[in-house]
């Protein structure tokens, strides 16, 4: 996705500018208010885990398949994790098909160090004969639709749908692996929750939209996990950021990342 | 009163001889509906305005777009419709145009809101814009409303009936587009009100008692 080609209308931006001068944004939130969040999971029969999440009008899907694989050679005794994905051509006026665009790579490195970093997924749990067999966990993502914000949607929808994986056990058996009839959850331990800003003018704005997202000068991804500790930040855009803001933005998504914590928990219960 | 009957593509709409706009096609004796809409049969000839739809380009219609790239020759114009507009800086600087002495940028800068006119409009090429003529160029300020297309009949309204309800009531100047983008300009209340009553417009774009809708929301004076 290339949102570079959305413009905003300059006279609507400067609404925008004049608004958050005050305080107040165009769509009536504060500014570290995120937009309506629905989580559904098990909306993919056929996978392992899986989660739609809208929030606003962004709308993600995100899929779960457990097999097994060959660790990398640096990590012998421990599981896979991947996290990739693509925003679909339909999503947005902006977004083609073919390869992912940097936008898009972007967006799953960014997600994936979150859910990696918060040491969300017990990856020591899944070996099975180290240095040859361990279980792999892949988790894909699609955007249906775009409305900004797409970092915390996704990152909320591949959390909430690994958080409900379940796969068959798998058992070692005179060095050969064998798959078991019993169901098991993936090992999850944690639940990061990743909160986006938007600098515009001086103003920080937590779950820009695309509005927003077309007139900022600088992006901030902050992600947090259970104990409140932050375990991954991305910045994007061109222009700079203060010390202060980046304890100011580490401090608002602790805290607004307390309560889409309890969303996400609620919904994968 | 004109009847107004919903039609579906493929419908009949009237049998004789009539005069015809869009959407309508003609077989044998027969006046077939294209689009989902509001088919009116009058004395002077049938119309379908359908309920939804992109904005179609038409030479001389008055419409409003967003500037979304500059180049040598002239401006990209997003016009909310599936083509993009194109205005020619030669319509602007006049013929004297040279892309090596002017700069289009003073003129119009990527995402700027102008109205312009459409000059001229065939599917083997995007519309020409231009803004010769009185009340067209930049918009330097207001709240941009987008409504479907195809209610700007409606919140027009008979010889400009609603919007001079709403300007009048509000003191807020309202521009319309064919293309469906309005422009609302005026006191940060009178643009509240406005905006309001042209949602209404856009919902009960269906009543036929629409004024007294209008009437009801701008409240009375």
């Amino acid at each position: 996705m290339s949102m570079k080609n959305y413009v905003v209308e300059t006279i609507r931006k400067a609404q925008m500018v004049q608004l958050l001068a005050a305080g107040k944004r165009l769509d009536e939130r504060a500014l570290d208010q995120p937009r309506e969040l629905k989580v559904e999971t098990g909306v993919i029969p056929k996978a392992n885990g899986s989660a739609r999440v809208t929030l606003g009008n962004t709308e993600v899907i995100a899929g779960v398949k457990v097999a097994t694989g060959i660790p990398f050679p640096d990590t012998p005794d421990k599981g896979i994790l991947m996290v990739n994905g693509e925003i679909l051509p339909m999503s947005s006026p902006y977004a083609e098909a073919g390869p992912p665009s940097p936008e898009a790579i972007e967006l799953a490195r960014v997600v994936d160090r979150g859910v990696r970093e918060s040491k969300m997924i017990a990856l020591e749990d899944l070996s099975l004969i180290p240095g040859k067999t361990v279980i792999s966990v892949f988790c894909d993502f699609n955007v249906m639709n775009v409305d900004g914000n797409l970092f915390d949607a996704v990152s909320y929808a591949v959390v909430a749908a690994l958080k409900t994986a379940k796969m068959k056990k798998f058992k070692v058996k005179d060095d050969k692996v064998e798959v078991t009839e019993e169901v098991v959850p993936v090992p999850v331990k944690k639940t990061p929750v990743s909160v986006t800003f938007a600098r515009i003018g001086e103003r920080l704005v937590v779950d820009p939209s695309a509005e927003e997202e077309a007139s900022m000068d600088m992006r901030i991804t902050i992600t947090t996990e259970d104990g409140g500790n932050v375990c991954a930040t991305q910045k994007g855009e061109a222009s700079t950021i203060t010390p202060t803001q980046v304890l100011e933005a580490a401090d608002i998504a602790i805290r607004v990342g307390k309560d889409i914590r309890a969303r996400i928990l609620e919904a994968t219960k | 009163m004109i009847e107004r009957r919903q039609v579906i593509p493929g419908d009949v709409i009237a049998k004789g001889n009539y005069r015809y706009g869009s959407y309508i096609e003609k077989r044998g004796e027969e006046y077939v509906a294209l689009r989902v809409g509001l088919a009116e049969v009058g004395r002077d000839g049938i119309k379908l305005n359908p309920l939804t739809g992109p904005y179609l380009p038409r030479a001389d219609d008055e419409v409003i777009g967003k500037v979304v790239d500059v180049n040598g020759f002239g401006w990209v114009v997003d016009i909310n419709s599936c083509f993009d507009g194109f205005l020619p800086a030669s319509f602007v600087f006049g013929r004297e145009f040279s892309p090596s002495t002017h700069d289009l940028s003073s003129k119009f800068k990527v995402g700027d809101i102008i109205g312009t006119r459409i000059e001229s409009f065939e599917r083997s090429r995007d519309p020409q814009l231009s803004i010769r003529g009185q009340g067209y160029g930049k918009i330097d300020s207001g709240e941009i409303v987008k409504i479907s297309p195809t209610k700007v009949p409606r919140l027009i309204g008979k010889r400009g009936a609603i919007i001079n309800l709403i300007s009048e009531r509000t003191g807020a100047e309202v521009k319309v587009g064919q293309n469906g983008v309005v422009v609302v300009s005026g006191t940060p209340e009178g643009i509240t009100k406005a905006v309001k009553a042209i949602r209404t417009v856009e919902e009960e774009a269906h009543a036929a008692d629409l004024t007294t809708k209008v009437e009801g929301v701008l409240g009375g004076e």
